[in-house]
């Protein structure tokens, strides 16, 4: 028997547990498939649950609330609470709405939300799907969900809906542009659409597989597509075009409630509002998740080889760990940034995909392409690094200030002063 | 796979249908899609993965998208359903139809021998060997249909800024 | 540097959220049922009648029912019936004296008017009721309070009004003239 790795113990109980199953082919594939896909259907709803719950108590703190303490230690119960609140309540549909459209619409959003889930590698070897195109089916499902909140939108016949409809359709297809494009630069240095490929291309596997502790944790960090320009300016542009993807605040304008009531979502309640309210933050966690395999090196982290083992690849600590604390670090700063800034205005939304964030992003991709193939000094780019930081940076500023609108004048109030 | 086969197939037929024969713009906008992401499922049963994600992504995402965006820019989204139109179109539309049937796609099922061989093994890398045709034999194709498409974009943008200045001209 | 404001301002958020768990300037919350009632002696919210006597709240009552507080409030919740003696001689106290608290809005005007100093306000709040009309109209009988009472829940107004009710007493007044007219 080979010593134990921890990094990989729930893959070898998956495989020796498929092993019973070889004389009846049939039956494995099935059961291979309902254990690839069941973790994924029942661990996403509880980290739903925890993260309504992270996100009621500290916007509870940012705004020097306590937040729901009252079910349970800490009001963790909450999301039970609200759970069953959702459930028992009557589910309205409205007398004129298109009733198959407005069945439809949650589900049509809920399907891809939770099948681009299974792209995302979240240890090694444990990726639901291993397809070799991973990053295109993940924004090409990601992008079904903007059909999903038209048809809500549509299906209520409620001039709110349909506006909030409206602005999701403008915004999604906007902001879907960045968020490519900047992925676009992942895919080009890394040579690959395969998920787990990006993933092992952020690892340095010489200093991993070394014999020195602190040279095998290192070389799961310092390998991340983040500490290079591009892969810093990449993942900043990704992680603001995901907000407004995933209609997060700032960018909430689809739902925005002191201006159409809750947009989309007005005509739901009960069960659907439930499912509506869960697909939004499961596919939060997946562009968390992508943004962490693109930019984060995935499944990585600050890992050493348990002391009994001498395969060179076992770890001690199993990879989803860190890919699950990467991805609720990544939430956390959504919450974060939810309690901080204000909403945009729908112009000033429009501006900043079209104007800033896009050719950020293209200028981006050049800078990869210059990153790569810029001369370095024993594999260390000393060239390429820090011109390709200023480029960026040069760059942001720039197209900063050409956004800017005209200066105007002084406001001067009449009757207030 | 057979079962998978007829099952997308029977969707796709009748969401096309119904994609034709629906009075409401965004029923028949909406039918459209299910019959994209039906033949994305095809695409998948041929080991075709790219092309049933660019599918998805292209035409579900963006195509159908900005079909639903024009619908509502327009004045009459549900068609009235009493008005006939009086028009011989389907005829001539069947008649094409069968043309294309007969010519193209008769042929070469009769040349098909029928218990297909699995292909899998030659589509291997798809995304590579496609993109390393789209960048050496079709490089040049690749850039005009960019400098194509760029026309237009910026055709579009001309189109939709001109009215408004006139507007301005004639205020001041 | 452009998008430093947005920096400043995520600072800003995030020393409120840490300052919460240490500051208590920050987290001004109170746990109502058990940490105990936020009521200070600035809180005002609905009437109640004064009288001064704690053996004897119906006959120490300073209310005389001239029913000017009636006709002024504003949202005309206060109902007052004077009593009349065997005679039918008024016999200035109010037999009724209602107050519809679910439609008082707190405005203190009742108290303004008052030439006898007899309505005050309160600053009672756990009012709840499932009743929401018997419940919520408080008869004479709810809304009598002592003086003591009025001492304790505002201690200096309820001194001003005492010295200046002992100033009135001294000077035999004849009739008491009404401040407000
Ligand atoms: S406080 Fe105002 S509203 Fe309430 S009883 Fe007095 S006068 Fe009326
Ligand atoms: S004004 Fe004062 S004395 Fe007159 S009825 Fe009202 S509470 Fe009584």
């Amino acid at each position: 028997m080979t010593p134990i790795n921890p990094d990989q113990l729930i893959v070898q109980l998956t495989q020796w547990a498929l092993s019973f199953l070889d004389s009846y082919p049939l039956v494995a594939v099935l059961v291979a498939i309902l254990l690839s896909t069941v973790p994924l259907v029942a661990v996403f709803p509880i980290c739903f649950a925890i993260t309504t719950w992270l996100e009621r108590k500290g916007l509870a703190r940012i705004q020097n609330r306590i937040g729901p303490n009252r079910t349970g230690f800490l009001g963790m119960l909450q999301p039970i609470a609200d759970g069953i609140k959702m459930l028992l309540k009557e589910d309205i549909v409205p007398k004129t709405s298109d009733r198959l459209a407005h069945f439809l619409a949650p589900v049509v959003l809920m399907v891809p939300a939770f099948t681009i889930l299974s792209v995302l590698p979240f240890n090694r070897n444990m990726i639901p799907a291993a397809v070799d195109t991973g990053v295109i089916l993940f924004f090409a499902l990601g992008s079904v969900s903007t059909l999903a909140v038209f048809m809500a939108g549509w299906s209520s016949r409620n001039k709110y809906s349909l506006l909030g409809g409206m602005r999701a359709i403008a915004q999604m297809v906007s902001y879907e542009l960045p968020l490519v494009l900047s992925g676009v630069t992942v895919i080009m240095m890394t040579g690959s659409l395969d998920t787990t490929k990006i993933v092992a291309q952020q690892q340095l596997s010489e200093w991993i597989q070394s014999s020195n502790a602190g040279l095998q944790c290192l070389g799961q960090i310092i390998g991340w597509n983040v500490f290079t320009p591009w892969g810093f300016a990449g993942f900043l542009i990704f992680f603001v075009a995901s907000l407004a993807e995933i209609n997060r605040c700032p960018f909430d304008l689809p739902e925005a409630d002191s201006e159409i009531v809750a947009g989309h979502l007005t005509e739901y309640s009960g069960f659907k509002y439930a499912l509506f309210f869960m697909s939004e933050y499961v596919s939060a966690f997946a562009i968390n998740g992508l943004s962490t395999t693109l930019f984060l090196g995935g499944w990585s982290g600050p890992n050493i080889r348990p002391p009994w083992s001498d395969d060179p690849n076992a770890l001690l600590i199993p990879g989803f760990v860190w890919f699950f604390a990467k991805m609720f670090a990544l939430m956390l700063v959504m919450i974060w940034i939810r309690g901080t800034l204000p909403r945009l205005r729908v112009d000033h939304l429009m501006g900043f995909a079209w104007k800033f964030l896009l050719p950020l992003a293209i200028m981006n991709i050049f800078v990869g392409g210059f990153y790569y193939y810029a001369p370095r000094w024993h594999g260390i780019p000393v060239v390429g690094w820090p011109i390709g930081f200023l480029v960026m940076y040069l760059s942001y500023e720039c197209i900063g200030r050409l956004n800017r609108g005209p200066k105007t004048a002084q406001r001067v109030y009449h009757y207030a002063s | 796979m057979i079962i998978a086969f007829s099952i997308l197939s029977v969707i796709a037929v009748i969401s096309a249908l119904l994609a034709v024969r629906l009075r409401n713009l965004v029923h028949a906008t909406l039918t459209l899609m299910a019959f994209f992401v039906a033949l994305a499922g095809l695409f998948i049963l041929l080991m075709a993965e790219f092309l049933a994600a660019v599918q998805i992504l292209v035409y579900v995402g963006a195509v159908g998208i900005l079909i639903l965006f024009a619908i509502m820019l327009t004045q009459q989204v549900t068609g009235n359903v009493k008005e006939h139109i009086e028009a011989h179109g389907a005829l001539w539309g069947l008649a094409g139809a069968t043309a294309v049937l007969l010519t193209l796609l008769l042929p070469a099922i009769l040349k098909t021998a029928l218990p297909l061989q699995p292909v899998v093994e030659t589509i291997d890398p798809s995304v590579r060997a496609l993109g390393l045709n789209l960048m050496s034999p079709y490089a040049i194709a690749l850039q005009v249909i960019a400098l194509l498409l760029t026309a237009a974009l910026l055709g579009a943008v001309v189109i939709a800024i001109s009215p408004e200045k006139s507007e301005e001209e004639k205020k001041s | 540097m452009l998008g430093i404001g947005i920096l400043k301002g995520m600072a800003i958020t995030a020393k409120n959220f840490f300052g919460s768990f240490v500051n208590k300037r920050l987290l001004p919350t109170l746990q109502y049922p058990e940490a105990g009632n936020s009521v200070t002696l600035f809180s005002r919210n609905i009437p109640f009648l004064v009288y001064d006597n704690d053996e004897d709240p119906l006959g120490t009552m300073r209310c005389v029912a001239c029913k000017i507080c009636e006709k002024e409030c504003p949202p005309q919740c206060i109902y007052i019936v004077m009593e009349k003696d065997a005679n039918g001689k008024p016999a200035k106290r109010p037999k009724v004296f209602d107050i519809d608290i679910s439609v008082c809005m707190g405005c203190q005007i009742c108290v303004e008017v008052c030439p006898f100093e007899s309505i005050k306000m309160d600053s009672t709040f756990e009012l709840s009721t499932p009743d929401r009309f018997e419940g919520l109209l408080l008869k004479r009988e709810h809304l009598l309070k002592s003086n003591t009472y009025f001492h304790k829940i505002h201690p200096d107004e309820a001194q001003e009004v005492d010295d200046r009710l002992a100033a009135k007493q001294k000077k035999p007044a004849p009739t008491p003239s009404t401040p407000a007219a």
